[in-house]
């Protein structure tokens, strides 16, 4: 049956609602991890978050590229703690680490600059994946040169004006000459470790600290064959605890950036305590570090396909570059960020002048990300820990809990207060509260899922105080309805008019509400955005359900006899002074309409 | 006749505020004076977010069911962290959550683990290593998060004015703003004279006071746009009369609105102090309770009266209450107001009219109509 002219045909809208519902949760079931929990914020769940709010020692702005930069590193450093569910996210100039569960306290000594350094790669690289076949390579046997590639891509260093040396090919890598240069002469007397930890961050956990002093023991000993011991057993896919906390003086085993190969390392610079090592002995000592260098970029391959970086060394980098490429052509100079090898080229030639090129069977984004790691390794930037925090998982949970009966008992008072006020209608705001908190709660699930957003306690209070923006829309479309009522109009007809009037008043006001929200979350940090969001999304959603459900439901109503009793109503009171309102202007007809 | 609440009820003008609104500027002046003599000479009762500082939290219960004494919780820090003294340690929640909180200035990252690691080995809570919670705030953290919070204010407020501009008028963007800024003042006094904590939360719960309070008063400030639709041809009411008249008519829902939005603030206030002591949730709960009422008070007798004011400096509203004025001396015996009416009935046939084609029409659920074009289509009406 067709409606009549000038109703609306509620079913249309209640079925669009519906139809949104089951699309929402369909979306929640059957996509992702098909679980309905909305991600939970630490300060609800319990573990540990860090903030670092980048600073520039010229108190400038920090560029985009730099904080991006920054963030991934942290970001490989948190992972290498090994907790699971960590994160990294920039927020402005901040970046905010949030490891989930009761380990994350080692997250709070992330905030240290990264660390990039030169070290001359000594031996033979050796597969990752098969420790027990590869050892020879790293013995100081002056092996015949050894047929096998130095490195995966294949990279070598050269000065730009390419050199004779043909380049992108495997360059046969003379092995590390034998032991006589070892820097061995300060003797593996003392080759347990030293109790001077220079790098480490004073302020990791004392289990951490111990896992680093282990690994040093090993992997930075400065005895040959406790180092190749370690090339044997170190395992590259496990985290590593020496992540930016290796020392420059010392010999290095460490891992590829990608798992692949392993690499035993000589030292950045000779130990304090040898005094026999001249300052000019560049034979092992690079004695350079990513605080060394300028600039670089990556570039077309000028001799060829593929792409190349391009290194320019500062001043007095490119002095002690030239002297240390010259005392090694041939040999490779890996490339060490945070005690990993990012690249491992073999030098071509003595570079002089601070330039140089950096080829291999570079992809375009390997090549911008190495030459990002050469500019930004040691960051321009460094971080502040803003705030540290750490939130057991009983006081977690106890939040949560805190905050689900704030938002149950806030509810219980409003549903009292309309059923008392409004009776039918009340009813009716009950049933769109609870079907904007179904909506609600799937889009944050999905919304989790999607964007990583997080529900933190202030986020809940967001969403209680928004129970009260939703409830004050159903108000002002209520109160119209009574106004409607009380100059004499019958339920039925004063829905329409009582509609179009209220309409236009909610979305204005909803309008001011969103802006306030919106304005908060492009400029907030930390808990003011979650707030801001949860508040400028039930913004929104209000009006859905208030479009979508309460107007067609009250519709819905005021056609039924049975319901649009005034006693059901709560319109009695209102439709008796309608009344009155009416004998009134039919004894002096004139009075109403003005001229 | 009537008792206040039928009058409020019916809505018809009973209560003259606009007329006396320079009784409501002295009063609104006084506390907006008291309140920024406070911020001034008193200041605030910053929080360690904003000061920089540590918070350490553990269960108050140990594991054997004892009650940990706040003096222990003192004693203990005084033994791992030698040389410092605590600002503040107390108890504070009920049941399982009850925790005491201890604060201090800024510890190194290793000092907190050392107290972490003694508070567990020494007062043994509830729930082990894991039960403590701590929390290390720099001081310009606090600095970073109110800094912006300033320019959020500031965005706001151009954002604000100009779709107020565009919707309403500007006499109306400026009323309104002058009752949220009026708003914001009293609710950051009375923190300063009560001296309640402000944390992060606080600033967070400032800001969507501003939208809360407008919320109120652009409901009032439709009906009074409703109400002087075309009020210049008549001589039947001034200005300020007219927007008296919305007032009353939405005070109800003004009232109801408020009390409405305050209810879950204050389920929040209940739980957030009864049950967790400190926090987010008390914080927010609080700051919200004050600037709602605040709020609401603020867009009956501050941003009405602020807009007829404003609207009586232009000549035509002048004019046009001298014209009524003088209709009402010549006319014989006192003229009753009318009760509850509505001065845009033509405007809104239109609009009902436009739906009504649409829906017969169309079967596919209307769209918002642009009112717009319902009032230039010809209507066979006089058109004031």
């Amino acid at each position: 049956m067709a409606p009549p002219a000038g109703q609306i045909r509620p079913a249309k809208y209640l079925a669009s609602f519906v139809l949104i519902v089951v699309a929402l949760y369909a979306l929640v079931f059957l996509t992702g991890n098909g679980s309905a929990k909305p991600k939970l914020g630490i300060d609800l769940q319990g573990g540990t978050l860090v903030t670092l709010t980048a600073r520039q020692e010229d108190g400038a702005q920090p560029s985009e590229e730099a904080l991006n930069r920054a963030r991934d590193l942290i970001e490989v450093r948190v992972n290498g703690l090994g907790v699971s569910g960590a994160e990294v996210v920039r927020d402005g100039n901040n970046l905010v680490i949030t490891v989930p569960g009761a380990d994350g306290e080692g997250a709070k000594g992330l905030g240290q600059t990264a660390r990039l350094a030169f070290r001359k790669v000594l031996g033979q690289p050796v597969p990752a994946g098969t420790p027990a076949t590869a050892p020879t390579s790293t013995s100081p046997a002056p092996s015949s040169s050894a047929s096998t590639p130095p490195s995966a891509t294949g990279e070598s260093a050269s000065p730009p004006p390419s050199s004779d040396a043909p380049q992108g090919r495997p360059a046969p890598n003379l092995a590390a000459q034998p032991s006589s240069t070892e820097p061995s002469s300060p003797a593996p007397s003392s080759s347990s470790a030293p109790t001077s930890t220079p790098s480490a961050p004073s302020n990791v956990d004392p289990k951490i600290a111990e896992e680093i002093q282990a690994a040093k023991a090993m992997r930075q000993s400065t005895d040959p064959q406790v180092l190749q011991q370690a090339a044997l057993m170190l395992d590259c896919t496990q985290p590593d605890p020496l992540r930016g906390n290796d020392d420059l003086d010392k010999p290095l085993v460490t891992c590829d950036e990608k798992g692949e190969f392993k690499y035993t390392l000589a030292p950045v610079n000779p130990p304090k305590e040898d005094t026999e090592t001249k300052a000019d002995d560049y034979s092992n000592y690079s004695r350079l570090t990513g605080e060394d260098i300028n600039d670089a970029v990556a570039n077309n391959n000028p001799n060829g396909t593929g792409y190349v970086v391009n290194l320019d060394f500062k001043s007095e980098g490119g002095t002690k570059w030239a002297a240390f490429t010259s005392a090694n052509v041939q040999q490779a100079v890996a490339v060490v960020l945070d005690g990993e090898v990012m690249s491992a080229p073999t030098i071509q030639s003595a570079i002089t002048g601070g330039s140089t090129e950096i080829s291999g069977k570079f992809t375009l984004k390997e090549a911008q990300n190495l030459a990002n790691t050469l500019k930004y390794g040691a960051l321009p930037l460094s971080f502040d820990s803003s705030e540290a925090q750490t939130v057991s998982p009983t006081l977690g949970l106890a939040s949560l809990k805190a905050g689900l009966i704030a938002g149950g008992l806030g509810l219980a008072l409003v549903f009292v207060y309309c059923l008392f006020y409004y009776r039918l209608l009340g009813f009716l705001t009950i049933l769109s509260l609870i079907l904007s908190g179904v909506v609600v709660f799937g889009v944050l699930v999905l919304l989790g899922r999607w964007i990583g957003f997080t529900l933190d306690l202030a986020g809940i209070a967001g969403f209680i105080i928004a129970i009260g923006i939703t409830a004050d829309s159903f108000i002002v479309f209520f109160e119209r309805l009574k106004d409607e009522v009380r100059e004499g109009r019958s339920f039925r007809s004063a829905v329409p008019r009582a509609w179009v009037r209220s309409r236009r008043t909610i979305l204005s006001a909803d309008a001011v509400s969103f802006i306030a929200a919106a304005v908060l979350y492009v400029i907030a940090v930390g808990q003011v955005k979650g707030f801001a969001f949860t508040l400028g999304m039930s913004t929104v959603l209000d009006l859905v359900v208030v479009f979508l459900v309460t107007h067609p439901l009250v519709a819905l109503a005021s056609k039924s006899k049975f319901l649009s009793n005034p006693k059901f109503s709560g319109l009695g009171g209102a439709a008796r002074q309608g009344a009155a309102h009416r004998a009134s202007v039919a004894g002096k007809p004139a009075a109403v309409k003005e001229v | 006749m009537s008792s206040v609440f039928s009058r409020l009820y019916v809505g018809n003008g009973a209560f003259d505020i606009v007329g006396k609104r320079i009784r409501w500027y002295i009063v609104s002046a006084i506390i907006l004076l008291v309140c920024i003599g406070s911020m001034i000479f008193q200041g605030f009762n910053l929080g360690i977010d904003f000061k920089g500082g540590t918070k350490i939290a553990l269960p108050s219960v140990s594991a054997s069911g004892e009650a940990i004494s706040a003096a222990a919780v003192e004693d203990v820090f005084a033994k791992a962290v030698p040389g410092k003294r605590p600002t503040s340690v107390q108890a504070v929640g009920t049941g399982d959550s009850a925790t005491i909180q201890l604060k201090s200035s800024t510890l190194e990252q290793a000092e907190v683990t050392a107290l972490k690691s003694a508070l567990v080995q020494d007062l043994n809570p509830r729930g082990g290593q894991g039960s403590v919670s701590d929390s290390l705030v720099s001081a310009s953290w606090g600095g970073e998060i109110s800094g912006k919070a300033l320019w959020a204010l500031f965005w706001f407020f151009v954002l604000v004015a100009v779709f107020l501009i565009f919707y309403f008028e500007w006499q109306m963007a400026v009323g309104a703003l002058v009752a949220v800024f009026h708003d914001v003042i009293i609710t950051a006094g009375v923190y300063s004279i009560v001296g309640f904590e402000v944390t992060p939360a606080t600033v967070i719960g400032l800001l969507t006071i501003l939208g809360f309070s407008l919320y109120d008063t652009v409901v009032v400030f439709d009906k009074v746009k409703e109400n002087t639709m075309g009020l210049l041809g008549l001589t039947r009411r001034t200005y300020a009369e007219a927007s008296n008249l919305a007032l009353n008519q939405t005070l109800m829902r003004s009232i109801n609105t408020s009390l409405i939005a305050l209810l879950p603030v204050l389920g929040l206030l209940i739980v957030g102090v009864g049950v967790l002591g400190v926090g987010t949730l008390q914080d927010l709960a609080l700051v919200q309770m004050v600037g709602m009422i605040v709020g609401a008070l603020s867009s009956i007798f501050i941003a009405t009266p602020v807009l007829v004011d404003l609207k009586l400096r232009d000549p035509k509203y002048v004019a046009q209450a001298k014209r009524v004025a003088a209709r009402r001396a010549k006319a014989t015996g006192p003229q009753v107001a009318e009760g509850v009416e509505s001065t845009d009935d033509e405007a809104l046939t239109a609009d009902l009219r436009k739906e009504k084609a649409m829906a017969a029409a169309a079967s596919v659920p209307h769209r918002t109509a642009k009112s717009g074009d319902a009032r230039r289509r010809p209507t066979g009406k006089r058109h004031r």
